[in-house]
């Protein structure tokens, strides 16, 4: 009698529990990282890496060189444009296949572990399930590595491209205002800062003004669009059930993205 | 059972963390906790001495003076040269060493074979000799480029002191005749001023010359050629100070001219050096790749010969593995004065020299102890996720619509370090 009573108990908590707002709900297992560091050290990535910067260095003379010569403004950018076009070239020349090669291997391994999502090492500080040595030996054998047939399952993690969010007006201008301030503010504190020599509490005060300055600028200028940011990604993520949102430059695999729709939030 | 159904369902002290809207995950707002940690102190003060660096050496630059240019210049020069000197010289022990560990692997490889009395002669030629040959014409080309590169440069560093000078004389003549035009002007209003009152102060003067005049009038007088005297110092000191102010500026305007010339022609110049050191460089990297190993004895065996040619693709490998260090060192010096270089002839290049050498070191120690901080908090962070039962904690987050926010609970842990 009273074993029935307790079962009664528990089975009307837990009906109760189910239709409560805080069901008890399924654990997001199935986050997957990647050592990105340990993989850029594989002899690959760090031959085609040195490739890619004895280019750079080379293209940085040519650059410095150019733009010395240059007489206008446009000029100037016209050059700029240039050799990012050159450098990406060859980046995608000298890394595209090794860098394809890793992305599908990442793909098969979460595949394989039915990852919803794989992301740097540098996001994940405690549990999550670490695939760097699978991508690895994947990446090294010799087999050619086709994409997965399926699809990720659905992710509870979400994630936004920060660069596309930086590219929004009000946003760009914000940002450009505010690399123009504090580009004016060092070249007013800058020369104060050499005429105090090695005077170092002075230097220091100099400095604490100079921070001071541009933080109160940001606070003004940026702080503001942050925080609807900020808010903006929330509201999304919650109306897609999602519990965290992450930077696209953190994803590897997998994840939703959601950038289009707080890009819509934050333009109402 | 009761207690094992409370166990599981209710939420206790601890967060719900199998709940709806946490599903196990939590995330830790890792700059709050860094700030609260009992080294923070020390990693801020870091920062601020990295920040205070950059800042002071991204000020524009006062042009020097054509003598303190050639000084400057003659010092880079000596650095660069013994950068130089002191990475030929470990590449060359390193190229010694590694000709003659290679010369007994082949010895080696050869008696191991059975190629009788060939041992010695083997080595000798395919290693040692030969090796040495090739390296040693290699040094010599290396030796040639580098003293061309050295020449040019000093020409290019001639050429720009020289043009630097000259830009900077015609800058002290402009304004020197800036100077003198103004001091006429300034004496020209003098003279003006006197004529202007020179009737009246010979008619003051000419009414004071009587010795019959009364007191009254007298001091009456006497204040009239006081306010006289006055009014023409004011009017020159007032130009005076005008002057002084238009002076300023130009001297002001013609440092800004000056500098941006003395940039535009060292630029052109630096171009054209650095064209021809690159036509050089091509040429003697072309040079050094025809310098290959002599060829090995015609009589070995086909099995033994391709072991000395892996030995040599070994050690080959090896050395440039080993000299990869040293040739880093003194692109990393080269790449350092070339900025002081630059920064000579008035480019902003951020900090160098000594400023860059403190920075690297700040920047060092702060990546160490931001490391120990982080390993802590990591440390903390897994201890509190596992007691709690979470499956994954993140870092570096954008927003959260649920999860749970540890950040608060492990402030109070990295704070309890400080006790």
């Amino acid at each position: 009698m009273r074993i029935r009573h307790v079962s009664t108990i528990i089975a009307t908590a837990l009906l109760a529990f189910s239709f409560s707002p805080l069901a008890i709900a399924a654990d997001a297992v199935d986050v997957g990282y990647l050592d990105q560091a340990e993989l850029a050290n594989l002899p690959q990535f760090v031959s085609a890496n040195r490739e890619l910067a004895g280019y750079k260095a080379q293209l940085d003379s040519q650059f410095a060189s150019e733009m010395k010569g240059a007489a206008t403004d446009a000029d100037k950018q016209r050059i700029q444009l240039d050799f990012q076009q050159r450098l990406s070239d060859k980046q995608r020349e000298v890394v595209g296949p090794l860098f394809t090669r890793a992305q599908l291997a990442v793909q098969q391994v979460s595949a394989a572990h039915n990852l919803s999502i794989v992301v740097d090492k540098r996001v994940v500080i405690y549990g999550g399930i670490d695939i760097t040595k699978d991508v690895e030996s994947l990446f090294l054998s010799s087999q050619a590595i086709n994409p997965p047939v399926a699809s990720p399952p659905p992710a509870d993690i979400g994630f936004v491209d920060q660069t596309v969010l930086d590219s929004l007006p009000k946003v760009k201008a914000a940002n450009d205002e505010m690399a123009q301030f504090a580009a004016t503010q060092k070249q007013i504190f800058a020369p104060q800062m050499a005429a105090a020599g090695k005077d170092a509490a002075k230097q220091q005060q100099i400095y604490a003004q100079f921070q001071k300055t541009v933080n109160d600028k940001e606070n003004e200028l940026l702080k503001p669009l942050v925080d609807a940011t900020k808010t903006a990604t929330a509201d999304v993520a919650k109306k897609k059930n999602l519990i965290l949102v992450i930077d696209r430059a953190d994803v590897l695999s997998g994840g939703m993205d959601i950038t289009t729709d707080v890009q819509s939030e934050l333009s109402k | 059972m009761a207690t094992l159904f409370a166990a599981a369902v209710l939420p206790g002290c601890g967060p719900d963390v199998h709940s709806s809207s946490v599903r196990g995950v939590g995330y830790v707002r890792l700059d709050e906790v860094v700030k609260h940690h009992p080294l923070y102190p020390q990693l801020a003060q870091l920062d601020d001495a990295i920040a205070a660096i950059n800042l002071a050496a991204s000020g524009p630059h006062v042009p020097l003076s054509a003598g303190q240019m050639q000084a400057q210049i003659k010092e880079l020069n000596a650095n660069l040269a013994a950068a130089q000197e002191r990475a030929n010289k470990i590449i060359a022990e390193k190229e010694t060493r590694y000709a003659k560990l290679e010369a007994a692997a082949v010895a080696a490889a050869l008696s191991a074979a059975g190629v009788s009395g060939a041992g010695q002669y083997a080595a000798t030629q395919t290693s040692a000799e030969s090796a040495q040959q090739a390296q040693a014409a290699a040094q010599a080309a290396n030796q040639d480029f580098m003293s061309y590169q050295q020449s040019v440069i000093a020409q290019d560093n001639a050429a720009a002191a020289g043009i630097a000078r000259q830009l900077q004389t015609q800058a002290a003549q402009k304004f020197r005749a800036k100077e003198e035009e103004l001091q006429q002007n300034e004496t020209d209003l003098s003279l003006r001023l006197t004529q202007q009152d020179a009737t009246q102060r010979l008619a003051i003067k000419t009414r004071l010359s009587n010795l019959a005049l009364d007191d009254a009038t007298r001091s009456q007088l006497t204040q009239q050629l006081a306010d006289l005297n006055a009014k023409e110092e004011k009017a020159i000191s007032s130009q005076r100070n005008a002057d002084q102010a238009t002076l300023s500026a130009y001297q002001a305007q013609l440092n800004k001219e000056t500098s941006a010339a003395i940039a535009a022609q060292t630029g052109s110049i630096g171009a054209q050096t650095r064209a021809k050191i690159e036509e050089r460089h091509d040429e003697v990297s072309q040079q050094i790749r025809s310098l290959g190993p002599a060829p090995l004895p015609a009589n070995l065996p086909p099995g033994v010969q391709a072991k000395i040619a892996a030995i040599h693709k070994r050690y080959q490998a090896q050395f440039q593995a080993d000299a990869q260090g040293t040739v880093a060192d003194y692109q990393a010096t080269k790449a350092d004065l070339d900025k002081q270089f630059e920064a000579l002839h008035g480019a902003d290049v951020g900090a160098t020299g000594a400023a860059a050498k403190e920075l690297d070191a700040l920047q060092k120690r702060r990546a160490d102890l931001y490391k120990q901080i982080g390993d802590q908090i990591k440390s903390e962070t897994n201890r509190i996720a596992k007691d709690q039962g979470f499956t994954t904690v993140f870092v570096d987050i954008t927003a959260a619509a649920g999860g749970y926010d540890m950040t608060n609970e492990l402030i109070k842990d990295v704070e309890s370090l400080h006790e």
